[in-house]
């Protein structure tokens, strides 16, 4: 890490710890009621009080996030090749694909609860669904950008459609799909609690909205805090499995 | 690329069996293109008109002309690389198979050198471990021994181009075709490649273990690239694109660097 990066890092680091002193000092001095906002101390002491129910929750919610995002990358990847090497079925796909993202995902999750149960199917289905879409516009940009004069050079060897495929259109999308997918990571987990919010029995989400039943606003934010790490978690291990799969790109070309 | 299929079969055919008959590694004959307007209202472009023209082998032929005078549409209609939108009267083929090399390096991002390098391998399906044996040679010669496992991105603009020309070379194929390999270059640096490039055998590397005879056709709009370069210049008309002049390679033993009259081919130019 450079002088730099870790200068950047520490002040970061302050402004955080700074924020929450004050957050506290501000609760303790105003005596808010702790159903209105609680202290971050008393938040850090509810989750070590939580902390054996919170593992089934957070396997839950990471369960549904991953597999979702699996399908959501498998799919919105699929499409981009298939649409960069068959135009045509770019225009069959096109409306079905706009029209899908003109509904916010979360509208449809009573329907995939109704179709697919309270388990785990509908909410892999709704995660695949908010990920798919940046995965394929980004995998889909990569091909374009690369594709033309680069397929033309293949073709200009004697190569073939397939040797198109194989050489320039398949190794391209790969490091659009995984931008997308880096983008799409923290959708991901918001997608999972969202449909955990209207039905489910274990969950981060679920955690959340027995919570507010109980005005339990301490595990409210505990829930938020697991929600926002697992994001970040997702993110860090994306950002890592691109670094390996991707390693002749530059830093600034990753982002 | 339609339009392909016939151009391709006929040129196979020809590989196959009228080699002896089709003298020339490329010929040209009485062809004309023209591309359909791309959007309504538009007029169709009649690119090349009535070029006849013929590449003998291990001849090295520089195509020379103004921008946007077809001569890049010719040397595609020679690899059988035109699109759909190009209507074509006349004839354009090689009797054997062609490699095209495109004016920007084309180097796969994803793809270290020698990778990349490889590409001409896979696609023109030459077998791995003689390209792969080539390839360790060629480099030596491209002068870029020691950057085998680079990242295109760590190459200087010259040693990207001569990747590429070794990309093209290791296709094994017999005619050469080169889209301003240079052209993308900074003068000084394009000086520099040309220089390297007129000292090297071109004709020679192509297939150095295969019996045919092989054949170079460039495209450039540089006078001086092509001096450097060629046997035997060719210039075309500004659009549609016409034979003008057509000048062969003077061996004098007075001036063995002025194998062209610069100025008569300058003079040909502003036809």
């Amino acid at each position: 890490m450079t002088r730099g990066r870790l200068r950047a890092t520490a002040i970061g680091m302050v402004t955080m710890v700074a924020l929450l002193v004050v957050w506290e000092f501000a609760v303790q001095a105003s005596g808010l009621p702790e159903f209105v906002l609680p202290a971050p101390s008393q938040v850090a002491a509810t989750a070590v009080d939580t902390a054996p129910l919170l593992g089934e929750h957070i396997a839950t919610t990471a369960t549904e996030a991953v597999l979702g995002l699996a399908v959501g990358v498998f799919v919105g990847w699929a499409m981009a090749v298939l649409i960069a090497t068959l135009p045509t079925t770019g225009h069959i796909a096109q409306p079905m694909v706009l029209l899908s993202q003109t509904i916010p995902t979360v509208v449809l999750a009573p329907l995939m609860i109704l179709w697919t149960g309270y388990g785990l199917a509908s909410k892999v289905i709704l995660v695949a669904l908010t990920v798919f879409f940046p995965v394929l516009i980004s995998a889909a940009a990569a091909i374009r950008e690369v594709d033309a004069d680069h397929a033309d050079m293949v073709a200009g060897l004697g190569g073939t459609r397939r040797h198109q495929l194989w050489l320039v259109r398949l190794p391209a999308s790969i490091p659009g799909a995984l931008s997308g997918l880096r983008i799409a990571a923290t959708y991901a987990v918001g997608a999972a609690v969202v449909s955990e919010y209207l039905a489910g029995e274990s969950g981060l989400g679920v955690f959340i909205q027995r919570s507010r039943k109980a005005y339990a606003v301490d595990q409210i934010f505990v829930g938020i805090v697991l929600i926002a790490a697992l994001a970040g978690l997702f993110v860090l291990v994306i950002v890592a499995l691109r670094r390996a799969v991707t390693p002749w790109q530059t830093a600034p070309a990753r982002l | 690329m339609t339009g392909e299929p016939v151009l391709e079969q006929a040129r196979r055919a020809d590989a196959g069996e009228t080699s002896v008959a089709l003298g020339a590694a490329v010929s040209v004959r009485e062809f004309s293109v023209t591309f359909a307007g791309t959007q309504r209202g538009t007029h169709p472009v009649h690119v090349l008109d009535d070029v006849t023209l013929e590449v003998a082998d291990r001849e090295f032929v520089a195509i020379l002309g103004p921008s946007g005078c077809g001569k890049s549409t010719l040397l595609r209609a020679m690899g059988s690389l035109l699109d759909e939108r190009a209507t074509t009267e006349g004839t354009a083929q090689a009797r054997g198979a062609t490699a095209w090399m495109p004016q920007r390096d084309c180097l796969l991002p994803w793809r270290r050198a020698m990778a990349n390098a490889m590409v001409g391998a896979i696609a023109a399906g030459v077998p791995r471990e003689r390209a792969a044996a080539r390839a360790a040679r060629l480099f030596e010669d491209f002068g870029l021994a020691g950057f085998e496992t680079a990242w295109p991105h760590q190459l200087s603009g010259g040693m990207r181009q001569r990747l590429a020309l070794l990309r093209t070379c290791l296709s094994e194929r017999p005619v050469l075709l080169l889209d301003e390999p240079f052209g993308a270059l900074d003068p000084v640096t394009r000086r520099r490649m040309n220089q390297w490039l007129a000292s090297m055998e071109l004709t020679d590397w192509i297939g150095e273990d295969s019996e045919e005879p092989r054949a170079v056709v460039l495209v450039t709009h540089d006078v001086d690239e092509a001096i450097a370069l060629a046997d035997r210049i060719v210039v075309l008309s500004g659009r549609p694109g016409r034979i003008v002049w057509e000048v062969t390679a003077q061996h004098r033993e007075d001036k063995p660097h002025q194998r062209f009259d610069r100025d008569q081919l300058l003079a040909a130019l502003d036809h």
